[in-house]
């Protein structure tokens, strides 16, 4: 269980970009975070495993407070939740697998890395789960010469070796045409029902936000301001929708 | 605004420029003026004094020089700071725009009053301030010239104190113009620029500029197809002699018969009028008609000479072949240990063509070893300079070191560790290098167990005991982290300070002083330093106590980047001379100093690359939990290799370059080859070398323009 305790983020710049967040999830749901752009969406997903130092709360991760880590113990549980990006960050110059593999970094000795070394066992794993997102023919091209949506699977994949018990994925398609944004949102779907991986995913599509949350809970201006079912999302008129959203909100088909 | 205080400004403007402009307050634009005027004033009255000194017009640059250029500078701050800071405040205590400028002004303005204050401390010093006795200064046309230009400006200066008065915002333009065409007009003077000078030169130096832009003849060896024949003449003749046989014409050889064999040498006077000696009668024969056969004389010692003044020495041969003139023999200094009868030669040389052996010449083949000489010291150099500057390029990249931070107690454990785990390291490497045989049996292993061990346990160290102090004073007492902490950083302050006191005793106070009084204070201002130190850095602790970071990545960025810097700004040439001091003449020397420069340009080069990459993959790597080393193999090195392996190879190119001039200033290489020819006045085979470093330059530039263009 993810507990977010009154998080506050305020950058170098003194804009103050969460207020005062509160939340929970439970194990196993789909959590969908929603708002207008600036309103914090990316700042609260990557203060949850630390890539942005919060300025004050807490967030206890099955009761351990991942704000209170030191090097070594953020290591552990970043390992433990995978993290899934828009811009799909992979490094484009180094192979497919070797993408994946960068998955498995915090299972393996360091030292190993200076050798690019990883063990037989963990190539397997990542081919595998490569074959799961339908891309093991692509293993050893570069991640440079792949489209936006395959980028994004491997994105995923890697994530999927981690072995992770949550993924955070901010905006996971907001880069990607509508039939791609299914599909990747249908592998999403699958991870979390078929092996329970707790998912926190920021969307900007109404219908996407409809069809795959169990839970929604939407930020303005860095405050939370809305929480609630998947179901009382889909009861909600476009209207009241955008209330919460602001005029931003958009249905996927236009 | 009134005219009497538009008045008043621009009176103030006449005395000082830009004074008016500060009671207006327009201090932007006095300032400037001021600055524009000021410098260009002291350029003036710095030309006119260094031609009193060098009647010659010969501009060296002394220490003396330099220095009161140096408190010219200092003097003209100090006196800017002065006005402006004092009088600046007063007039204008509610402009905050100025006032901080003014602010900005201070910190320079301290630093001069500095200087100016310990160069006053010593009297010897202040000798150098003042003109000795007598000198007058020489006011040449260039001394009008800037007499009446620095007038327009005074007079510019206050004209605009005078419309700025009253609030018009006149033009630069005037202003402008006159300080360029001053700067211009000096800076003929100071170069020396001699257009005259240059044409008529010009034409003597064709002939050696031909050498140097067409040496080929130079790069091979040519065999002389000469004919030659030769007779003994012996000097004096005593009576009782018996001279050499006179010589019989030989058939199918070149032959000369020259008679008398015997006679008396030509003798130059105590006036240096001559006195012939005997008139020999030469004939000879076997030689190409038509051609031109030349007169030579060997002197006992094996000197050839051409005697000049005592009968033809060029004879065109008759169509037979054969040819007959008539010589002196000449005045030959003999060498005064020999004594009686000697033996001299006389020559007839017809030149033949010169043989094109296709052989290269000593000197090519010479030329040839010294540019693989210069290319391998480019190799090895960038080779070298690469290996240090990849880890110095890390610690010098915003991105990576930024994020380096730890607790007031990790630093002071860290500092323990690193000065510990340090000594343990070198103790360990000397034990193990002298196990191997020590420095001169076994280098290389001795300089690799040494650096290993050594940075090994430092790093170590530094990560053990910060570690370590952190976590274990998180479990004591605030009391305990506190008392650790002062503690702690008071040591490190003092450690600090104390070679800064020492440094400040000899170094500085040294300058002025009696070295053996400098010496004397210079325990008590270490204990002094120590303890300014010390306070410095307890002040640092409660600061630092109160936010519970240290941000040592910034640090070490700057102090990395300060280095690299400082190290870049100094010219390979200059790294040369220390180079040679260092290790003595020769291409190790060269090899030094393109390895020192090259680390620091290398080292800029990467960690701009390493700044420029995208963030993106850092986050993504360090989301999978992968630590530091894990992010910079995987995120940090596929993204900046082929930035890495460009610069690189363009440094390569550069070392390349730049070995074949460092052999100047004694580093080995072509470049040493170069200059010596030149010294020797050599030029056909000074330009050869030249060619040679003008065609491995291009074809290298070339060479690695192409792999770059295909890499990145
Ligand atoms: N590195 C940063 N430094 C300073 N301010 C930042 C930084 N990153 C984000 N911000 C500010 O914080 C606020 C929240 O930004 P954030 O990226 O979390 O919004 P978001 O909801 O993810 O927006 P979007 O939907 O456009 O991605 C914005 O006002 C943004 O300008
Ligand atoms: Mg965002």
């Amino acid at each position: 269980m993810l507990k977010v305790e009154h998080l506050t983020k305020v950058y170098g710049t003194g804009t103050v970009a969460l207020q005062d967040v509160s939340f929970e999830v439970e194990d196993g749901e789909f959590l969908v975070i929603i708002g207008l752009s600036g309103s914090g969406k990316s700042t609260l997903l990557r203060s949850i495993n630390r890539l942005i130092e919060p300025t004050e709360g807490r967030i206890l991760w099955n009761d351990v407070d991942i704000t209170a880590l030191d090097e070594a113990g953020l290591r552990r549980i970043r390992r433990e939740i995978g993290f899934v990006f828009q811009e799909f960050n992979l490094v484009e110059r180094l192979p497919v697998l070797t993408n994946v593999l960068t998955g498995r970094l915090g299972y393996v000795p360091p030292w190993w890395s200076l050798f690019y070394y990883f063990p037989a066992q963990d190539r397997r794993r990542a081919l595998d789960a490569l074959e799961q997102v339908g891309l093991a023919d692509r293993a050893h091209h570069r991640a440079s010469e792949l489209s936006g949506g395959q980028k994004q699977r491997v994105g995923i994949a890697r994530a999927l070796v981690q072995n992770p018990k949550m993924l955070l994925a901010d905006e996971p398609v907001a880069s990607l045409d509508p039939v791609l944004a299914h599909s990747i949102m249908g592998y999403l779907e699958r991870l979390n029902q078929e092996r329970g991986i707790t998912i926190l995913c920021s969307l900007h599509y109404l219908d996407l936000v409809q069809r795959y949350a169990t839970r929604v809970i939407g930020l303005r201006n860095g405050r939370l301001v809305f929480e609630g079912t998947g179901d009382d999302i889909r009861h909600m008129t476009d209207e009241e929708f955008k209330q919460i959203y602001g005029e931003e909100a958009q249905r996927l088909g236009g | 605004m009134r005219i009497g205080k538009r008045l008043l400004a621009a009176v103030l403007s006449l005395l000082v420029p830009g004074l008016g402009h500060l009671l207006v307050g327009r201090v932007r634009r006095g300032l400037y003026i001021a600055l524009g005027t000021g410098v260009l004033a002291g350029l003036t009255v710095f030309t006119a004094a260094q031609r009193a000194r060098f009647p010659e017009e010969v501009y060296g640059l002394s220490a003396q020089v330099l220095l009161r250029l140096g408190l010219m500078a200092a003097f003209v701050w100090a006196a800017l700071w002065l006005v402006y800071g004092a009088l600046g405040r007063a007039v204008l205590r509610a402009d905050a725009e100025a006032a901080e400028l003014m602010a900005q002004l201070y910190t320079p303005g301290f630093v001069a009053l500095g200087v100016l204050f310990f160069s006053l401390a010593g009297p010897r010093l202040l000798q150098t301030v003042l003109p000795a006795d007598g000198e007058r200064l020489l006011y040449g046309t260039i001394l009008l010239i800037m007499g009446v230009l620095l007038a327009l400006l005074w007079w510019w200066a206050a004209r605009d104190a005078w419309q700025t008065a009253a609030d018009a915002e006149p033009g630069w333009g005037g202003f402008i113009a006159l300080v360029l065409v001053g700067t211009l007009v000096l800076g003929t003077r100071i170069v020396g620029i001699d257009l005259p000078k240059a044409i008529r030169e010009y034409r003597e130096t064709e002939r050696i500029l031909g050498d140097i832009f067409w040496p080929w003849r130079a790069a091979f060896d040519y065999e002389a197809t000469e004919l030659r024949a030769t007779a003994l003449v012996q000097a004096p003749c005593p009576p009782d002699a018996t001279p050499p046989p006179v010589n019989q014409p030989q058939e199918g050889q070149p032959w000369v018969v020259v008679e008398p064999t015997c006679g008396d040498l030509s003798v130059r006077d105590s006036k240096g009028k001559l006195q012939y000696g005997t008139l020999l009668h030469i004939r000879g024969g076997g030689f190409v008609p038509g051609k031109i056969v030349k007169i030579k004389w060997e002197n006992p010692i094996g000197n050839e000479f051409t005697p000049r003044g005592l009968g033809p020495t060029e004879i065109e041969v008759g169509p037979d072949g054969t040819f007959e003139s008539e010589l002196y023999i000449p005045d030959v200094v003999i060498p005064s240990f020999a004594q009686g009868p000697q033996i001299h030669k006389l020559h007839a040389v017809q030149p033949g063509a010169l043989r094109f052996t296709g052989q290269l010449s000593r000197e090519m083949k010479l030329a040839l070893q010294a540019m693989l000489e210069s290319i391998m010291i480019g190799l090895m150099a960038t080779f070298t300079g690469m290996l240090w500057a990849v880890p110095l390029s890390f610690l010098a990249a915003r991105n990576l070191t930024f994020t380096l931070r730890t607790s007031p107690q990790g630093l002071v454990g860290g500092v323990l560790g690193l000065v510990l785990g340090g000594a343990v390291g070198l103790q360990a490497a000397g034990r193990i290098a002298d196990a191997l045989g020590g420095l001169d049996a076994a280098p290389v292993s001795t300089a690799i167990v040494h650096f290993v061990l050594v940075t090994g346990a430092a790093v170590l160290g530094f990560r053990w005991l910060s570690r370590g102090l952190d976590a274990l004073t998180q479990r004591m007492p605030p009391l305990v982290t506190d008392a650790v902490r002062y503690i702690g950083f008071a040591l490190i302050g003092a450690a600090l300070g104390w070679p800064l006191g020492l440094g400040y005793a000899h170094g500085i106070l040294g300058i002025a002083w009696d070295p053996r009084d400098a010496a004397a204070i210079a325990p008590t201002l270490a204990r002094v330093g120590a303890g300014l130190g010390a306070l410095a850095w307890l002040g640092l602790a409660r600061r630092w106590g109160q936010q519970g970071v240290v941000p040592i990545g910034q640090w070490i960025y700057t102090i990395t980047r300060t280095i690299l810097n400082v190290v870049r700004s100094i010219e390979p040439l200059i790294w040369g001379l220390v180079g040679v001091i260092w290790v003595g003449l020769g291409p190790f020397a060269g090899f030094i100093a393109l390895t020192i420069h090259t680390v620091a340009a290398l080292g800029k080069l990467y960690s701009e690359a390493i700044e420029s990459i995208h963030p993106g993959p850092i986050e993504a790597v360090q989301s999978t939990g992968a630590n530091r080393l894990q992010t910079i193999m995987f995120a940090v090195l596929p993204q900046v290799l082929p930035h890495f392996t460009a610069y690189s190879l363009y440094r390569w190119d550069i070392n390349v370059r730049m070995s074949t001039v460092i052999g100047l200033v004694g580093g080995g290489g072509i470049g040493f080859l170069l200059i010596q020819w030149i010294r020797q006045v050599q030029y056909e085979h000074a330009g050869l070398a030249v060619w040679l470093i003008a065609l491995t330059v291009s074809t290298l530039d070339f060479v690695s323009a192409t792999i770059r263009k295909k890499i990145v």
